[in-house]
């Protein structure tokens, strides 16, 4: 049986820069899958190739063995990979039940159902009492989490988290990795989540893979990565190897 | 109980009109109709799918034409005309919308401009369609008021009364149907595309697919709105239904009522068009005539509003008012 995903030696490049080179990575059932790498290391370019947003110049990459590397993001969606973006996407002038019944229409034509299975959504994730809010008048943390209670109403099997812990306060931060671990255990998807801030990604993946500069640097797991001394120089840079 | 009083007012409009001879009012009435429907089709891609489109006319256009040939060369009835008008022009604009549903914003209304533009020229000369020369509807004389709403042939002293019934059946037609569309999935889609693209597209939505219905939908009522037209002018001219009326008056109804809103349209054409009416027929004549003063004082209303309430009218917190309003009229009994 294939991997729930694999990119297989993607490349992607605009112009002279070289965003993604040569990165493989799987990702399998009920995973929970942490992406780091310093800033401008590639992460949300590899995010956009998965997701369809952008198309690889080299590599594939498959969901369940089908070949997704061009083909559009709704018919990603439709396939099983749902996403949040790093910059928030929800849709401002629409009440927050109404933004997840428009993902959870991907699974129904009809508004009655899909209204019902936003509401159970809604709870779930700890929407509940802000149903008729307009998403433009909620704050950041709550954006966000609209953005996943959303992305799930599309019945995806893998979710892709783009920075979905960053920019929130600490007490926000730590609902919102319960929040995740909550997804998993319950609704047993596979998760992948890019972040840049370690405290955030390391205690919650099961695996860690690190780009830097483009290239995969590493990958295991999160304690062996946190040792490791290349990782270290990538996100602290040579001074700090030298002094400590 | 407010909607029956609005649907019974509709329908009693003319009636004084019709006893006292001053059809004029009627044909007001009919041009309100026929904006207020126009503008709800314009509101599904300007105010949902958030697309404007500055060249709807040329559907409008397309249905007046179709319907004007399969009458003239077919002797085909009216509404199977409209029908057919609805088909060609839906088939056109998912043909001509397609591509240019790559462009965005400023983008998108700068190439519906332009269809509108090469419209013309096409309009103006295209032998099939008699060119500026026109195409003139063969109308029978005689027949009552059923066989006129039959065939959208009326002879005489009714058609005022005629052509507002018909406007009435068609605007409640798409008001109908317009609210099916804004419940449906249909309607989700469509706002979903226009808060955010990137967003929509990400959880499934094919923003393309939806925008080109979105646009077909508008058509749709834009080419039943010309063939109903074409039948009250018992002709069809380039120059007349792709005047540029055709584009803004619709669009300005939906912004002036409330973008975005089912009944935006509906209030602006109710507001604009009497008063647009009413400034032709005070100021256009007499010592003031031929100077535009009726368009000078007509585009200082619509500014007003427009600056006044950039969201339309129905953005006023009408809701609270009735509600302070119920509660005097509950609270009045007790004081008394």
């Amino acid at each position: 049986m294939p991997a729930l995903l694999q990119v297989e030696s993607c490349t992607k490049r605009f112009g002279g820069l070289v965003a993604n080179h040569d990165v493989s990575l799987v990702i399998e059932p009920g995973e929970i899958v942490g992406l780091i790498g310093p800033n401008g290391a590639g992460k949300t370019t590899l995010f956009n190739c998965i997701s369809g947003a952008l198309h690889p110049d080299e590599g594939r990459i498959r969901l369940q063995g089908v070949d997704i590397s061009h083909s559009r993001p709704e018919r990603v969606c439709r396939l099983g990979i749902a996403r949040t973006w790093q910059v928030v996407r929800s849709f401002g002038r629409m009440t927050v039940l109404e933004n997840v019944i428009c993902g959870a229409l991907r699974r129904t034509n009809r508004v009655g159902p899909a209204r019902a299975r936003a509401l159970e959504l809604i709870a779930f994730t700890g929407l509940a009492g802000r149903e008729d809010t307009p998403a433009a008048g909620l704050t950041l943390a709550d954006k966000k989490r609209l953005e996943i209670t959303r992305a799930l109403a599309t019945a995806p099997r893998l979710l892709l988290l783009d920075e979905a812990m960053s920019g929130l306060t600490p007490i926000e931060t730590t609902a919102a990795v319960a929040l995740v671990r909550r997804i998993h255990r319950e609704l047993g998807l596979a998760i992948c989540v890019v972040e840049h801030v370690m405290e955030v990604v390391m205690p919650l993946s099961h695996r860690v893979v690190v780009l830097d500069h483009g290239e995969k640097l590493t990958e295991g797991p999160p304690e062996e990565v946190a040792r490791d001394e290349r990782v270290v120089t990538a996100y602290l840079g040579d001074r700090y190897r030298a002094r400590g | 109980m407010i909607w029956g009083v609005a649907a019974l007012a509709a329908l009693l409009y003319p009636i004084p009109f019709e006893q006292t001879g001053y059809v004029y009012y009627e044909t007001v009435g009919f041009l309100v109709l026929l904006n207020a429907m126009l503008g709800i089709g314009w509101n599904i891609i300007g105010g949902w799918a958030g697309q404007f489109d500055f060249g709807p006319n040329i559907f409008f256009a397309t249905g007046a034409y179709t319907a004007a040939l399969l009458a003239i060369h077919f002797q085909c009835n009216a509404w199977l005309a409209l029908l057919g008008a609805v088909v060609v022009s839906v088939a056109i604009c998912a043909a001509v919308t397609y591509p240019i549903t790559r462009l965005r914003g400023h983008y998108f209304a700068i190439a519906t401009v332009a269809m509108w533009m090469i419209a013309q020229p096409i309009g103006a000369t295209w032998e099939l369609i008699n060119g500026s020369r026109g195409l003139f509807l063969p109308v029978a004389p005689g027949g009552g008021f059923a066989h006129g709403m039959l065939t959208m042939e009326f002879a005489g002293r009714g058609k005022g009364l005629g052509f507002y019934y018909l406007a009435l059946l068609l605007f409640a037609l798409t008001l109908l149907g317009a609210r099916a569309v804004e419940r449906s999935k249909l309607g989700f889609y469509f706002r979903a595309v226009r808060d955010d693209q990137e967003g929509a597209e990400g959880i499934g939505i094919d923003s393309r697919l939806y925008k080109v219905i979105a646009r077909c939908l508008m058509a749709a009522i834009f080419a039943a709105g010309g063939v109903l037209y074409g039948f009250w002018a018992l002709a069809v001219f380039p120059d007349q239904v792709l005047e540029v009326n055709w584009n803004i008056l619709p669009m300005m109804a939906a912004v002036v009522g409330g973008l975005g809103r089912l009944w935006g349209p509906v209030l602006g054409s109710i507001i604009l068009i009497p008063i647009s009416q009413l400034m032709t027929a005070t100021l256009g004549a007499g010592p003031l005539a031929g100077r535009g003063i009726d368009l000078i004082i007509y585009g200082a209303v619509i500014m007003l509003i427009a600056g006044w309430r950039p969201n339309g009218l129905l953005s006023l917190p009408w809701e609270r008012w009735a509600a302070r309003f119920r509660g005097r009229a509950a609270a009045q009994p007790v004081k008394s």
